[in-house]
């Protein structure tokens, strides 16, 4: 990290016009308008559809592809198998096991088969249909257990490891004498099933492949640079050759951040047929694509003193990776990685095995990695709390990190508003004097929680910028600036924005922000570790600053006086000791065009040199971390088992709020997200090995009368690294939601539900085994 | 996106131009009635028509009126939100305006009818699914296969009956007004079910359900509808139960009557539930009509033991049964409901 | 009339009202309303987001009333009037107001429209309900809206922009009636 990664917490020009302000967003009216256009929006003349033939079978061979019938349909234009795109990708350079279509093997139901080009739908569909394959069925692991016990068949035939896909084992302090010396040990087994992101708006993306020999793909993604290599790679045309350009998002939540079948297919399908190809995925396809919430099945053991100060952590996690790599080193690491705060302790241990199994590929959800173990870790500090008699807000004080710490595991954690995001929680929510007072059937939980403001490490190794910003400064005082960073629909462009108005004293209006197309745009590793503001906001304060002083001195000069007296605000340029004058700043623009050059200036950021001195030690290093906390209040009803989760408080330390609609829609989001997750969401694989219900009917979303009143607590502590300050907001205020919702049931009515999905039938199974112990509260405990 | 099959369409003007349509095309038709569950359904290619007859223009098929004799007469496409907002229904058939104002959400129900969720299809976790699932599983009994994969080596599809409105009218006693072109022939919807989850309704391929007609309630009627389901709206139930309670003018139970739904291929009348529950007086002796409701709960859960047939855990709807009875019964007496969990 | 070679009979010509205009568009019976406004007549602001009735992104007003129009057969809708996202800021300048529709602008003010993806069909219901109540209580405002789901806000910042137009009352809620909507 270079001085010019750090750019201070203060205002450019004494106070903030923008920042904190919570304006609207930049896109909000073109979306509140339909004027805004996504990937299925688009579409060009001569334009073709494209299918995708999958497989019905969860584990198989493929012998042979007949698509003669499918070909000789008439308005079909190609048909591509694995053989026309054998080249092997992932998003991790270490774990490149997946094709655009199959080349030998199926490996879930839904893997791709085969694609078709046809002049519509239908007739795409009807081509599908034709196709004839022939396939060898192999036995098909639907238990992670089984995947661990045995490599044969091997679901991928090159790994040494059988169908274990990363084995991570690392330990910091004594643990196994602190755990001999602990007054106390809780232990548990904790399962979180998979739930997948369910963004509403279906992958799509549009290729075009011009006479120039230019590959343009506008695709639903949510990480344009790395789809750029991916398509680079697999299809063999030099990267300058192609363009990616990510239209309006709807939505994504880590479930479009790894290149996905259909950009290449629509690709190859554009150069063969010379004519732009769309594909859709239905919402069926959607759910195969999947990449959602790793399940895990977790064993915690937890050591304190008699006084509840944390001992050591151990734990044993068994991950269900479904059919491929995806990000699956990384959510190994950050299944134990990542749960080193908010809480100091000084020994800790994990073992992490994520396998193969032949169901849709798990990947990075909202939390990535860290949601599921940070369930089961703060449950059991409830039960610590619960066995030494302490309020849990007390045991939680009593392990506080603090600011400017290292953890166990050698993390940097600098700002730290997590004690301050405990305080509003536990206010707001009337804790102290409701808590424990409520009638039978109804209680409150709590939870806390911490998360990374991006990574040190890019996915690809290289030492270049993680983000890169370009600006350019026209005669009309408009500023245009060329962001890389995808705006996903969490607002990035709107900071960016606010950011630039910011710093060179202009409204709103004067700033356009061009975004996520590789051909304009510098690079920006993408959407996903909670990067954006964070890393994009540094690089926009880097570029704005090396063009202030320009403009500055432009002015100054043009007035004759010192270059103090200048300041920009508000799209004017006055000077501070004369009232009278002042420029429009397209006039000042115009003259540091006209006394310099023509005015443009590149910004960018990278990470400081961060993480532990181990193999793995970078992986969950973040130059800022983000603290979260919650209450929630549920009902019990005993006789249903239905668990209503009334209200949530979500307290979330984002270091300076840039705009606070902003970041409450994203701790709202999140806790709905989690929330979701606990109760009612599940993406399960039945014993046939297939997906239980690919639709947004049984896959349930819930419904805008099913959702909990939310309150949003934002806790600025500012950050001394982030733009402004400012950190994290869209992923870190999940994490509580969950555990917080547990240890509310067990306040509601004395059960621990260890188990996810809370389902109604669970809890009335756990309130029986309760009521048949003479105290429930303690066997629920000791039972596990 | 997920495209609906090919077919001819046809938008009658007038009932006998839609029953000489049906008349000619027979089994090759399908008709449309709003069309929330027929359309999903075409798109997982459940059912390939060669022909749609739209009932949307038809005349007369549509309103809730007041007869002579004090029944009430819902036309067949009167949309469901109608029926759950009619003054009228809620007042002397609370039961039914519950169960119309439960259905699927706010636009289904707008565009949903009366008729179309009386000839709902049955409903099934392997069934509902898309024609690519559905091969990759193997086609069962319901439609284009041999095996059933609820219940293994069954012979019988046990899809689920999954109307909302049907247990209620079941216990209003409703007459369903079928037509063909040749003839119109009354129905009691007691005899219009089969517990056969391939097709559960006894309509002929070319007959139209075009009225429901329910005799008026005596003064004393109370009625409700239970809903078990996931979430509070959209959802399909999961279990339904209609309670009804005649009561006299002394406020003694004089007929009683509870049915459910969702559990099995036809919606079921819980035996001996009037028999249990007759005599007793909800508003002068609660303790006894409670006794009296919680046994009835019990027959309910002997007589009814649901399958995996839905998604999710068919063993917490089981015990759901006794709840939701007992529940729907109490709202009833208390002139309440809809029970439902939100 | 049948075109030897080609699968489909060509349909007859259908007539299409939407946003107070007539549209005539040759598609075969099996098109849904969705699939005619997006990609025959270019209203790409009504989305697709379940194939089926499940989400509600589709959510367009046919006479007043919210319809999801991924279910409603196009020739379905013929003689009926069809109102879109893309309709309602036009029709709030033509009955003498400025900018967007109050509705959108509230949605825009709130934070609602994060990935704004189920935004349209999201404040066409919200406009249906407030043509038709000027001041929902906010179990009414959840009821209304029960049918559109939103995977962004958590619904909060939603609420938060009827919660606004209820405040506001009548004054700046859609003054006209669902009938109104018939042009």
């Amino acid at each position: 990290m270079g001085a010019r990664d750090r750019h201070g917490i203060d205002p450019p020009w004494g106070e903030f016009r923008h920042v904190g302000q919570g304006s609207t967003k930049i896109d909000g009216l073109a979306k509140a308008t339909g004027a805004a256009l996504y990937a299925d929006d688009l579409s060009l003349p001569l334009m073709l559809h494209a299918k995708t033939l999958r497989s019905p079978h969860p584990h198989a061979r493929l012998r042979a592809i007949d698509s003669g019938a499918a070909l000789a349909l008439p308005g079909v234009h190609a048909v591509i198998t694995g053989r026309d795109l054998p080249v092997r990708y992932g998003i991790l350079p270490w774990s490149q096991d997946e094709t655009a279509l199959a080349v030998d093997k199926v490996r879930f139901v839904g893997d791709p088969v085969a694609a078709v080009a046809a002049v519509d739908e239908d007739t795409a569909n009807e081509a599908l249909k034709r196709i004839r394959v022939d396939y060898e069925l192999l036995h098909p692991f639907l238990d992670p257990r089984e995947s661990l016990a045995r490599g044969d068949p091997p679901i991928h035939e090159d790994r040494k490891e059988g169908n274990v896909s990363k084995k991570v084992e690392l330990a910091f302090g004594d643990v196994d004498s602190a755990f001999a010396g602990a007054a106390v040990v809780i232990e548990g087994d904790y399962d979180f099933h998979g739930t997948t992101h369910a963004a509403i708006e279906p992958h799509c993306v549009l290729a075009r492949y011009g006479p120039d020999g230019v590959l343009t793909l506008w695709s639903s993604t949510q990480i344009t640079h790395y789809v750029h290599r991916a398509l680079s790679r697999v299809l063999g045309l030099p990267p300058h050759r192609i363009r990616v350009i990510q239209p309006c998002l709807g939505g994504a939540f880590g479930g479009k951040s790894d290149p996905f079948s259909l950009e290449f297919c629509a690709s190859l399908l554009a150069i063969r047929t010379a004519r732009p190809v769309k594909m859709l995925y239905t919402r069926e396809e959607v759910f195969y694509a999947h990449r959602g919430r790793h399940p895990m099945q977790m064993r915690y053991r937890t050591a304190a003193g008699p006084d509840g100060r944390l001992a050591a952590v151990d734990a044993r996690i068994l991950i269900d990776g479904g059919a491929y790599s995806s990000y699956g080193l990384v959510t190994t690491y950050y299944s134990g990685q990542l749960l080193t705060g908010p809480y100091h302790f000084p020994a800790y241990r994990f073992e992490s095995t994520r396998v193969f199994t032949n169901k849709p590929p798990c990947g990075p959800k909202r939390g990535h990695g860290s949601v599921q173990p940070r369930f089961a870790f703060e449950v059991q500090l409830d039960r610590l709390a619960e066995r030494l008699g302490l309020d849990p807000f007390e045991l939680r004080r009593r392990n506080l990190l603090g600011a400017d710490a290292t953890t166990v595991n050698g993390q940097r954690v600098t700002s730290n508003g997590f004690a301050r995001c405990l305080e509003r929680v536990e206010e707001a929510s009337g804790w102290r004097q409701r808590r424990g007072r409520l009638p039978r059937g109804r209680g409150l939980g709590m939870a806390g929680s911490m998360y990374i403001s991006g990574t040190n490490y890019p996915i690809y190794p290289n030492p270049m910028p993680q983000s890169g910003i370009q600006l350019k400064l026209d005669r009309s005082g408009l500023v245009t600036v060329f962001s890389g960073g995808n705006d996903i629909g969490q607002g990035t462009n709107t900071i960016v924005r606010c950011l630039v108005a910011e710093e060179l004293g202009l409204q709103l209006e004067q700033v356009r922000v061009v975004a996520a197309d590789t051909d304009l745009c510098p690079v920006d590793l993408g959407a996903y570790s909670s990067r954006g503001t964070f890393m994009i906001g540094n690089a926009v304060l880097d570029a704005c600053r090396k063009l202030r002083g320009t403009l500055v001195s432009a002015v100054a000069e043009s007035w004759g006086v010192d270059p103090r007296r200048v300041r920009f605000v508000d799209g004017a340029v006055v000077d501070l000791e004369d009232p009278g004058r002042s420029l429009p700043t397209a006039d000042a623009f115009q003259l540091a065009e006209a006394r310099f050059d023509t005015l443009g200036a590149t910004g960018s950021y990278n990470t400081p040199s961060l993480g532990g001195d181990y193999r793995g030690g970078t992986i969950g290093a973040s130059p800022a971390y983000s603290f979260t906390a919650h209450v929630v209040e549920v009902t019990v009803d005993e006789e249903t088992g239905r668990i209503t989760c009334e209200r949530a408080w979500i307290a979330h330390d984002c270091g300076r709020a840039l705009n606070p609609v902003l970041v409450a829609g994203q701790m709202e989001g999140s806790a709905y997200m989690g929330l979701a997750e606990a109760l009612v969401e599940e993406h399960e694989v039945n014993r046939f090995g297939l997906h239980r219900g690919p639709s947004l009917l049984d896959y349930r979303l819930p419904t805008s009368v099913d959702t909990p009143e939310l309150h949003s607590l934002i806790v600025e502590s500012l950050d001394p690294e982030g733009p402004y300050g400012a950190k994290e907001a869209g992923e870190g205020p999940l994490h509580p939601a969950i555990p917080a919702l547990s240890n509310a049931v067990f306040d509601a009515v004395g059960i621990r539900l260890q188990h996810l999905p809370f389902t109604p039938g669970k809890v009335l199974k756990a309130l029986r085994a309760a009521a048949a112990e003479r105290r429930p509260a303690v066997a629920a405990v000791s039972g596990t | 996106m997920l495209r609906l099959p090919s077919f001819r369409l046809e938008q009658p003007d007038t009932l006998p131009q839609a029953l000489a349509l049906l008349d000619q095309a027979g089994p090759e038709a399908a008709v449309l009635a709003g069309g929330t569950d027929l359309l999903p359904n075409m798109k997982h290619e459940l059912r390939r028509p060669s022909v749609v007859i739209a009932l949307s223009r038809v005349k007369g098929l549509t309103g809730i009126a007041e007869a002579a004799d004090g029944a009430i007469e819902i036309g067949a496409m009167t949309p469901l939100a109608e029926v759950a907002q009619s003054a009228l229904v809620a007042r002397a058939l609370p039961a039914l305006a519950q169960a119309a104002a439960l259905v699927a959400g706010p636009q289904l129900r707008q565009r949903g009818t009366l008729g179309g969720n009386v000839l709902l299809d049955t409903r099934c976790q392997y069934v509902n699914q898309s024609h690519f699932w559905r091969s990759a599983l193997g086609f069962c009994l319901k439609k284009d296969g041999t095996v059933c994969h609820v219940v293994a080596g069954g012979s019988r599809c046990v899809a689920a009956a999954s109307a909302d409105t049907v247990p209620a009218l079941m216990t209003l006693g409703a007459v369903l007004e079928v037509a063909r072109h040749d003839r119109t022939r009354q129905l009691p919807i007691d005899a219009f079910f089969v517990a056969d989850g391939i097709v559960n309704r006894r309509l002929e391929p070319t007959e139209l359900l075009t009225r429901v007609r329910v005799p008026r309630p005596a003064a004393g009627h109370r009625g409700a509808y239970g809903k078990l389901r996931e979430r509070g709206s959209i959802d399909f139930p999961l279990l339904g139960v209609a309670a009804r309670l005649d009561l006299s003018e002394a406020g003694v139970v004089e007929h009683a009557d509870l049915v459910l739904t969702s559990l099995a291929a036809a919606p079921r009348r819980v035996a001996g539930a009037a028999d249990a529950l007759r005599g007793s007086a909800p508003g002068h002796a609660p303790a006894e009509f409670e006794t009296a409701v919680r046994r009835v709960a019990e027959l309910a859960r002997r007589q009814c033991r649901p399958l995996p047939n839905l998604p999710g855990d068919h063993e917490w709807r089981g015990e759901m049964v006794p709840v939701y009875a007992r529940r729907t019964l109490l709202a009833a007496a208390a002139g309440q409901g809809p029970v439902h969990h939100v | 009339m049948l075109v030897r070679g080609l699968r489909r009979k060509i349909g007859v010509i259908l007539q299409l009202q939407v946003n107070g205009d007539v549209h005539e568009v040759d598609v075969p019976d099996h098109w849904t309303l969705l699939e005619v406004l997006r990609y025959r007549l270019g209203l790409t602001g009504s989305k697709q987001g379940c194939d089926k009735g499940d989400c509600g992104a589709c959510t367009v007003l046919l006479d007043g009333q919210p319809a999801i129009s991924c279910l409603v057969l196009a020739r379905e809708a013929e003689g009926r009037s069809v109102l879109t996202i893309e309709g309602l800021a036009p029709r709030h300048v033509a009955a003498g107001g400025c900018g967007v529709d109050p509705v959108q602008a509230a949605f825009d003010a709130s934070g609602a429209l994060q990935c704004g993806f189920c935004q349209s069909g999201m404040i066409l219901s919200a406009w249906a309900l407030l043509a038709r109540n000027p001041r929902p209580r906010p179990e009414e405002v959840r009821a209304a809206l029960a049918g559109n789901l939103c995977r962004c806000t958590g619904y909060t910042q939603i609420f938060d922009a009827v919660a606004r137009l209820a405040t506001a009352g009548a004054a700046t809620a859609p003054e006209t009636s669902p009938e109104a909507v018939r042009d």
